[in-house]
């Protein structure tokens, strides 16, 4: 992918005055938390759904910027909610566990392997199944499962644009504005954001 | 702050701390009233607590989990539904446009949906009053609606990147806009028994908690007001019954402050806590309830959004998010549905951009990083329409316990005719203003926004839960003041409404009782 922003820009912020320091402690904690261990799943599950997330956000698995799932590990063991879920489908707890069964269930039958021996296209084309509700497998009768992916990909959307690094990514530094911004209007950038060093137009 | 004993038989006890709740809450105090606010959530210090940081202020949002029925399940938690003293206003975006006259009487204009049992007029002068106190910026004179007492005490805000693109594809096709009228301070200002706030310093994260207190959430306007006054605010205290004597009436309101129940002894009670936390406390104890009227009409604006990408540099996350409006779609001329909507420039922080692109946009992968590499040249526009009241949309106990305890609600919802109608007017009027402002990829965002309705007010104890005054048919000691009294969702952001009400009933059960 082609890089838009320089590197290290939120490294170079994080412990200056631009940052509040109860959110230097947030984005601190948040970055220490990639390393913790997983508690709610069990290896195989947690593996298969740690490449599910880098599928879900094209990351390299050997070259992650954050694994994804530690932080859906971490959720479910605090049994914490975002606020609701649809009327059919299960907790969130059953649905992780149903779902990442589900995926293991259609690699099978789609390929005779499990799910993390599949090519990247394989394990892409699985998962563009499941969200168009095309999955094989008796799981996917049993839950909706462009809904599992619907819920699963917010889910992991949300954690990973939340990590301080994939924000760098996209020349995003709003986190460091303990002082505010003056240049608000159209073309207008303040001096701590950072500026596009290979531009393409959209 | 001054304290009262459980066993005290205090005058009001109030019951959310959020829009409905701190205005009247204040005016009691001042009246000299044993008052006690109940709020579920904590009491935040924003500066020491509210990190600029998306994820971590999910904090700021009911998450008790809630179960989403019908054909356009609703998303609750983020942005509609708040916890902590100051409730949905600490996390709402500041809008504060008035209503207009005719929003009130829809019934009688189009034959549906229902007229209210007040008017306009009856809440003007608290929207004079509350314009004044809340410090909010906007223009005057205002170029929507009938004229004004008072015009706003603060000019605009300054616009936004996305403003000034709504400006220029409106121009171009002719529609009229302004700067719109918001509750964030463009100069510091003083408020007698809060303080001075200062101004806004374009951080345009209102959606995340304001952390200098230039927006005017109620947490940092009318609390201090009424802590000022002799009001005691009890945070995380969850109020789950009622004790009612042989007439009916309240006489103390069962709680649970860290695990325990406490009972406090009551003279009255005001129930605040919002379209989905009022009726469920209503029906777990079957009160207030021989109308069936609780839970029923849910309701949710119509709140597409449509997203593009610029040429220019949007940084979209900087500046009041809602910095230009229109209201030229009221009343449509070309309209196939009933009443209309307003149209509003907005800001956008990248984790809740990025989780729509994949919630409604199904977009993943590369696309998606490819997509998020184009974030500070995206701009949004969004609608927020009428919705009408509908028999099957409501809200129900289900069997499920949630973290509380108690059982979850479910509420369905699906929206309407009338609704699909205007949501594609809306849509290609938004569309064709990002088009001419320049837009290019661009992508619409389907949503229903703002909870509303559940307890109605109306006239008539058959069907209705509350009288004009917000007083129960059923129970007379106990009223209701939030979004939920609304009959009818009314085509602007709800929260100005919402206060304005609860002056209201304030005023009212004054006046009564003098």
């Amino acid at each position: 992918m082609q890089q838009r922003y320089a590197s290290g820009t939120v490294g170079a912020l994080i412990d200056t005055n631009f940052v509040t320091p109860v959110t230097r402690q947030v984005l601190k904690e948040r970055m220490a938390m990639a390393e913790a261990k997983p508690c709610f799943f069990d290896s195989p599950a947690f593996d298969l759904l740690s490449i599910v997330c880098d599928r879900l956000m094209a990351q390299d698995s050997e070259n992650r910027i954050v694994n994804v799932a530690l932080f859906i590990d971490e959720r479910l063991k605090n049994k914490t909610s975002d606020g609701w879920r649809y009327n059919t489908m299960p907790p969130d707890e059953k649905m992780y566990l149903k779902g990442i069964n589900g995926i293991e269930e259609t690699a099978n039958l789609s390929f005779k392997k499990p799910f993390s021996q599949l090519t990247i296209s394989q394990q892409t084309e699985i998962l563009g199944a499941i969200q168009k509700g095309t999955a094989e497998g008796a799981i996917w009768k049993e839950m909706e499962s462009p809904l599992f992916f619907e819920e699963l990909l917010t889910e992991v959307t949300e954690i990973f644009f939340s990590y301080p690094l994939v924000q760098e990514e996209i020349g995003f530094v709003g986190m460091a504005d303990a002082n505010g911004w003056v240049n608000i209007g159209l073309n207008g950038r303040d001096g701590i954001e950072p500026e596009v060093i290979i531009s393409n137009t959209p | 702050m001054r304290s009262y004993q459980n066993n005290e038989i205090v005058d009001v006890i109030v019951i959310g701390t959020g829009a409905g709740g701190a205005p009247l809450l204040a005016r009691f105090a001042k009246a000299g009233l044993k008052a006690v606010a109940l709020e579920a959530g904590k009491h935040w210090d924003p500066k020491a607590d509210f990190a600029t940081d998306e994820k971590e202020q999910n904090k700021l949002f009911w998450n008790f989990e809630r179960l989403s029925a019908g054909k356009d399940p609703i998303p609750f938690g983020k942005n509609n539904s708040g916890i902590g003293v100051g409730g949905s206003t600490l996390h709402y975006t500041a809008y504060t446009p008035r209503p207009h006259p005719e929003d009130f009487h829809l019934y009688s204009d189009f034959g549906v949906g229902e007229d209210w049992p007040i008017t306009y007029f009856d809440l003007e002068p608290y929207f004079d009053e509350l314009e004044q106190f809340l410090g909010i910026s906007g223009p005057s004179p205002y170029p929507w609606g009938p004229p004004r007492k008072t015009s706003y005490p603060l000019p605009p805000l300054a616009l936004n990147g996305p403003a000034q693109l709504m400006q220029r594809g409106c121009k171009k096709i002719g529609i009229n806009t302004s700067p719109a009228a918001n509750a964030a301070l463009s100069a510091a200002y003083y408020q007698e028994h809060v303080g001075w706030r200062q101004a806004c310093t374009n951080r345009g994260f209102c959606q995340a908690g304001c952390s200098t207190g230039a927006k005017a959430s109620v947490d940092v306007t009318f609390i201090p007001l009424a802590v000022h006054y002799g009001a005691e605010i009890r945070p995380e205290c969850f109020a789950i019954n009622f004790e009612r004597n042989g007439t009916g009436s309240i006489t103390a309101v069962v709680y649970k402050k860290n695990g325990k129940e406490e009972r406090q002894l009551c003279h009255n009670v005001f129930l605040c806590a919002g379209t989905v936390e009022t009726p469920r406390l209503l029906l777990l104890n079957n009160t207030a309830n021989s109308s069936g009227q609780v839970g029923k009409n849910f309701m949710a604006h119509v709140g597409l959004q449509v997203w593009g990408e610029f040429e220019e540099e949007v940084r979209p996350n900087k500046g009041i998010p809602g910095g230009l409006i229109s209201e030229d779609m009221r009343r449509p001329k070309d309209a196939d549905f009933a009443s209309g909507y307003l149209i509003q420039s907005i800001g956008v922080m990248p984790v809740t951009y990025a989780a729509q692109l994949a919630r409604s946009g199904g977009i993943w992968g590369e696309a998606l990083r490819t997509k998020m590499q184009a974030f500070n040249q995206v701009g949004g526009i969004n609608m927020h329409g009428e919705c009408l009241p509908d028999v099957n949309n409501y809200l129900e106990l289900s069997d499920e316990l949630d973290e509380t305890g108690l059982p979850k609600p479910r509420i369905y919802f699906t929206a309407g005719e009338n609704q699909k109608r205007m949501s594609i007017h809306g849509e290609a009027v938004m569309r064709r203003i990002w088009t001419e402002a320049g837009a290019k990829n661009i992508l619409s965002h389907h949503r229903n926004a703002h909870t509303i309705g559940t307890c109605r007010m109306g006239n008539s104890g058959d069907k209705a839960v509350v009288n004009a005054a917000g007083r129960s048919f059923e129970v007379p000691n106990l009223y209701i003041c939030d979004n939920s009294v609304f009959p009818s969702t009314l085509a602007v952001n709800p929260a100005l409404t919402i206060m304005a009400l609860s002056l209201r009933t304030a005023d009212l059960f004054l006046s009564q009782k003098n």
